[in-house]
C-alpha cells in the first residue's frame, strides 16, 4: 500500500514537474530568465517587465522589425519610453502574424494595448475589440494637424465614430515613368479612358510597353473600371451576387479587349507573378504605366535608383460613368487601442508620438511614404506627383474597388482578367467564363 | 498443508501483483492520455462540431456560433472554386506522387548500386529540402520561368527551339504544371532517403544468390528490391499524401496576395474562409474552414486505409 502511495506520489511529482516546466513558471526558470535579462539591456528588460505587469504598454505591430517602418517605430518606441517613462513592449508580428493571431490573442485575454493594420480590417474585422477614440482625440486636440480626409475615412469605416488613427497614408492609382512620358511627348496626364488610349498609342509608337501589371494587382483594373461606371456600391453588388449579365461587366471587358487588341499591354501580362511586372518591366524602364499603391516607389527603389522620375494619375473617367477621377482606393494603416487596455491615455500618447512631428516625418522619409501630419508638408520627391492626386480625392473605394469583394470569385475573375489583357479571350468569353 | 498455504500465498501475491500491474500502467499513461485528449482529441472533436456552425471569428465563444447543420458542407460542394481546389489537390497528389515516388525510387536504386560519390549525390539531391521554400519559389518564379530572361527561355533559345522558348510558363495554361515541377523538385530527396533506408535493410545475400542464379540487375530489382520495399512504399505514400493534403506554402508563393485557380488547394481555401482573402475585407466563416478540415482528414484516413490494404507486406520476412 505504502509502495503504491509512494509510486503515485512520485508520479504526481513527475507530472507536476513536467507541467511546470512546460508552463515555464518554475522558480528555476524564472531565475534563469532574470539572469539572462540582467545580461541583456537593463532598460529594455525593465521596460518589458513593466509592460507585462500593467504599468506600461504592449503594442502588436503589423510591420517586420527589419522593414523601414519597423525600424522607425522601434526607434520611436525607445525614445517614447525614455521621454515619458512609460515602458513600451513592441512586438513585431508582421501582416500574417497580426491577421492570424490578433483576434485569438485578444479573445484569450492577452495583454495588447494597441495594434495597427489596414484601415478596413481594423475597423470592420476587429471593430468590436477597439476603443472609441473621440474623447482622447478631443483632449489631445489631435485633429488640428491630422489629414482631414483620412480622419473622415476612419470615421466612415468606424460607423461614424473615430476608432482608429491613420498613418502611412496610401493611394491606389496609375504610377508611371515620367521619362518615358516625356519621350513620347505626353505633357498632361490622361483624365479619360480615351485620353489614356491615346497616350498608350504614343508610348507604343516609341517602342515602349504602355501598361503592365502583376497577378496580385491586375484585378484592381477591373474593379476600378466597374466602379467608375456604376459607383462602388453597385459594382460591389454585381461582384458579390454574381450579376455577370449586367451590361457594365461586358462594357469593362470590351474596354480591356480593345486595349489588348491594340497592344497596349505587356506581352507578359497574363503570366506576370508579382513582383515580375513591377520589378522587371516598370522599374527597369521597359513598361510605362502600372496600377499600384503609393508604396510602389519604396518597393522598387533599389532597382530604380534615385533618378527615376515618378508620375501618378487617378484611374481615368469612363464614358457615361457615375464616378470620375475624384474617386479612388485610398486609406492608410491605422492604429487602434484595445477596448480592454488599462492605459488608453498612454497608448494614445504613443500613437500621437508616431503619427505627428518628428517620427511621422522620419517614417515618410525612410519608407518613401506619405506623411500623416498635415504640418509635415515635405513629401518624398518620389511621391511629389501623388500629392495632387491625393488632394483631389473625395470618394473612397475599398481595396480593389469591388473586384475582390467575393472571395469565391476572386481567383476566377483574376484568371479571366489576365487572359483578357493577354488577348487570349474575347470580352464575350470573359463574361461567359464568369457566368459558368 | 504448508504447501497449500504457500500456494495460496503465492496466488495472493500474484493477484496483488496483477492489481498493482493493473493500476500502475493507467497511472503512467495518464499524463500521455491527458496530453492526447487536450492536444489531439479535443481539437478534432471541436473542429467536427464547428463544421456544423456558422462562426465568424475562429476564437468566437460557443454562444456566438449559429447552428447551420450541413450547410457548410453543401456550400463547399456548390462552390466552383472549392471544387477546383479539390481537383488541383488530386492532381498534385496523383501526378506529383507518380513523379516524385518514381524518381525517388530511381535515384535510391542508383545510389545504392555501389556508385562512387554516393554521399555527394545524396546530399545534392536532398539539398532543396534544407533551403527555404520562399527562396526556392523565388528562384523558380523570378528566374527559371521568367519570360524575359528565364533559364528555360535561354536554354530553349540556345537550342533553337523557338516555340518552346516563347512559352509563358506562369500563364493560366501552364501555371499548374510549373508549380508541380517546382514542388516535386524539392520533394524527391526526402522520399529518396526513405527508399534508400529500405534498400539498405535488404540483405546482400539475396542479391548474391540471385547473381549466382544468373539474374540481371533489372530482374534483381523487379523480383527482390521491389517486393521487399512494399513497407517503404506504404510509408512514402502515406507521407506524400499527408504533405499533399496540407499543400499550402507553395500555392501561396505561386500566387501572392490573391489566390489563383491554377494553384489553389483546399488548405488555401480553408485559410481564406477562416482569415479572409487577399487585402480585401471579406466574409469569414470558420465553420466552412472546419468543414474543409474534416473533409481533408477523411481523405487522409481513406488513403491510409487503402495504402494499408493494397501494400501489405506481412507475407514477407527478411
Amino acid at each position: 500500500m505504502k509502495k503504491r502511495q509512494l509510486g503515485a506520489a512520485a508520479l504526481a511529482v513527475l507530472t507536476g514537474l513536467a507541467l511546470a516546466s512546460c508552463g515555464g513558471g518554475s522558480t528555476e526558470s524564472a531565475s534563469t530568465e532574470k539572469a539572462a535579462e540582467k545580461q541583456a539591456d537593463a532598460s529594455e528588460a525593465k521596460s518589458d517587465s513593466s509592460a507585462e505587469d500593467g504599468k506600461g504598454l504592449v503594442y502588436w505591430s503589423m510591420w517586420e522589425a527589419t522593414e523601414p517602418q519597423g525600424k522607425v517605430i522601434r526607434e520611436a518606441a525607445e525614445k517614447f519610453s525614455k521621454d515619458t517613462g512609460i515602458p513600451l513592449d513592441v512586438q513585431f508580428k508582421g501582416r500574417t502574424g497580426i491577421r492570424e493571431g490578433l483576434q485569438p490573442a485578444l479573445d484569450a485575454g492577452s495583454r495588447i494595448d494597441l495594434f495597427d493594420e489596414d484601415i478596413d480590417r481594423v475597423n470592420k474585422t476587429w471593430g468590436d475589440y477597439i476603443l472609441d477614440l473621440e474623447e482622447l482625440s478631443k483632449s489631445h486636440d489631435y485633429e488640428k494637424s491630422a489629414n482631414a480626409g483620412l480622419i473622415a475615412a476612419c470615421r466612415e469605416v468606424g460607423g461614424g465614430k473615430l476608432k482608429s488613427i491613420p498613418y502611412q497614408p496610401n493611394v491606389f492609382a496609375f504610377f508611371y515613368n515620367q521619362s518615358l512620358f516625356d519621350e513620347a511627348g505626353i505633357s498632361e496626364v490622361p483624365k479619360t479612358w480615351e485620353e489614356l488610349g491615346e497616350d498608350c498609342q504614343k508610348l507604343k509608337d516609341k517602342g515602349y510597353v504602355p501598361i503592365t501589371s502583376d497577378d496580385a494587382y491586375i484585378l484592381s483594373m477591373f474593379g476600378y473600371h466597374l466602379s467608375r461606371i456604376n459607383g462602388y456600391e453597385k459594382a460591389s453588388e454585381i461582384v458579390k451576387n454574381g450579376k455577370w449579365d449586367d451590361p457594365s461587366v461586358l462594357e469593362v471587358a470590351k474596354a480591356y479587349e480593345d486595349f489588348a487588341k491594340k497592344g497596349y499591354f505587356s506581352e507578359n501580362i497574363s503570366s506576370n507573378v508579382w513582383p515580375a511586372g513591377q520589378n522587371q518591366e516598370l522599374a527597369l524602364g521597359s513598361a510605362a504605366i502600372y496600377l499600384n499603391g503609393s508604396w510602389l516607389p519604396n518597393e522598387v527603389k533599389d532597382m530604380t535608383g534615385d533618378d527615376f522620375k515618378w508620375g501618378c494619375f487617378s484611374y481615368p473617367a469612363v464614358p457615361g460613368g457615375k464616378d470620375g477621377t475624384e474617386a479612388s482606393n485610398y486609406g492608410a494603416q491605422v492604429f487602434a487601442i484595445s477596448k480592454d487596455s488599462k492605459n488608453p491615455e498612454a497608448a494614445f500618447r504613443f500613437i500621437e508620438y508616431v503619427t505627428k512631428g518628428e517620427f511621422d516625418k522620419k517614417l515618410s522619409e525612410e519608407s518613401l511614404g506619405i506623411p500623416a501630419d498635415s504640418e509635415n508638408s515635405d513629401w518624398p520627391k518620389q511621391l511629389a506627383a501623388v500629392k495632387p492626386v491625393m488632394d483631389s480625392l473625395k470618394t473612397r473605394y475599398p481595396w480593389a474597388a469591388s473586384a475582390e469583394d467575393n472571395v469565391d470569385m476572386t481567383p476566377i475573375l483574376k484568371e479571366n482578367m489576365q487572359k483578357l489583357c493577354g488577348g487570349e479571350i474575347s470580352a464575350e468569353d470573359f463574361v461567359k467564363n464568369l457566368q459558368k | 498443508m504448508r504447501k497449500q498455504s504457500s500456494g495460496q500465498r503465492g496466488q495472493g501475491t500474484a493477484a496483488a501483483g496483477k492489481r498493482r500491474a493493473g493500476n500502475a500502467p493507467i497511472l503512467f499513461v495518464l499524463p500521455a492520455l491527458f496530453f492526447f485528449f487536450s492536444v489531439f482529441l479535443y481539437p478534432i472533436l471541436r473542429t467536427i462540431l464547428m463544421s456544423f456552425f456558422r462562426i465568424e471569428g475562429i476564437t468566437d465563444p460557443i454562444p456566438k456560433w449559429s447552428f447551420v447543420g450541413l450547410q457548410n458542407y453543401e456550400k463547399l460542394f456548390r462552390t466552383a472554386l472549392f471544387r477546383i481546389s479539390l481537383w488541383n489537390l488530386f492532381r498534385i497528389w496523383f501526378l506529383g506522387g507518380i513523379l516524385v515516388l518514381s524518381l525517388s525510387l530511381l535515384f535510391a536504386v542508383i545510389l545504392e548500386s555501389g556508385i562512387r560519390g554516393k554521399r555527394f549525390f545524396r546530399a545534392v539531391i536532398y539539398l532543396p529540402n534544407i533551403v527555404s521554400a520562399v527562396a526556392l519559389a523565388t528562384m523558380w518564379l523570378q528566374y527559371v520561368y521568367s519570360p524575359k530572361f528565364g533559364l528555360l527561355k535561354t536554354v530553349f533559345s540556345s537550342l533553337g527551339m523557338k516555340s518552346l522558348s516563347k512559352i509563358q510558363w506562369l500563364d493560366s495554361a501552364h501555371k499548374f504544371e510549373s508549380l508541380l515541377l517546382a514542388y516535386c523538385f524539392g520533394m524527391i530527396g526526402y522520399h529518396m532517403l526513405i527508399f534508400m533506408s529500405g534498400i539498405e535493410r535488404i540483405g546482400t545475400e539475396y542479391y548474391e544468390a540471385a547473381t549466382l542464379d544468373g539474374a540481371g540487375r533489372f530482374q534483381q530489382f523487379r523480383y527482390i528490391t521491389l517486393p521487399l520495399l512494399k513497407g517503404m512504399f506504404r510509408t512514402n505514400l502515406t507521407m506524400w499524401s499527408v504533405t499533399s493534403v496540407g499543400f499550402f506554402v507553395w500555392s501561396q508563393l505561386f500566387s501572392t496576395v490573391t489566390a489563383d485557380t491554377r494553384t489553389i488547394t483546399p488548405m488555401v481555401y480553408l485559410y481564406m474562409q477562416v482569415f479572409g482573402a487577399g487585402n480585401s475585407v471579406t466574409e469569414r466563416n470558420a465553420g466552412t474552414g472546419a468543414a474543409v478540415g474534416v473533409l481533408l482528414s477523411l481523405a487522409v484516413i481513406l488513403i491510409f486505409r487503402l495504402a494499408n490494404r493494397l501494400l501489405r507486406d506481412r507475407d514477407l520476412e527478411f
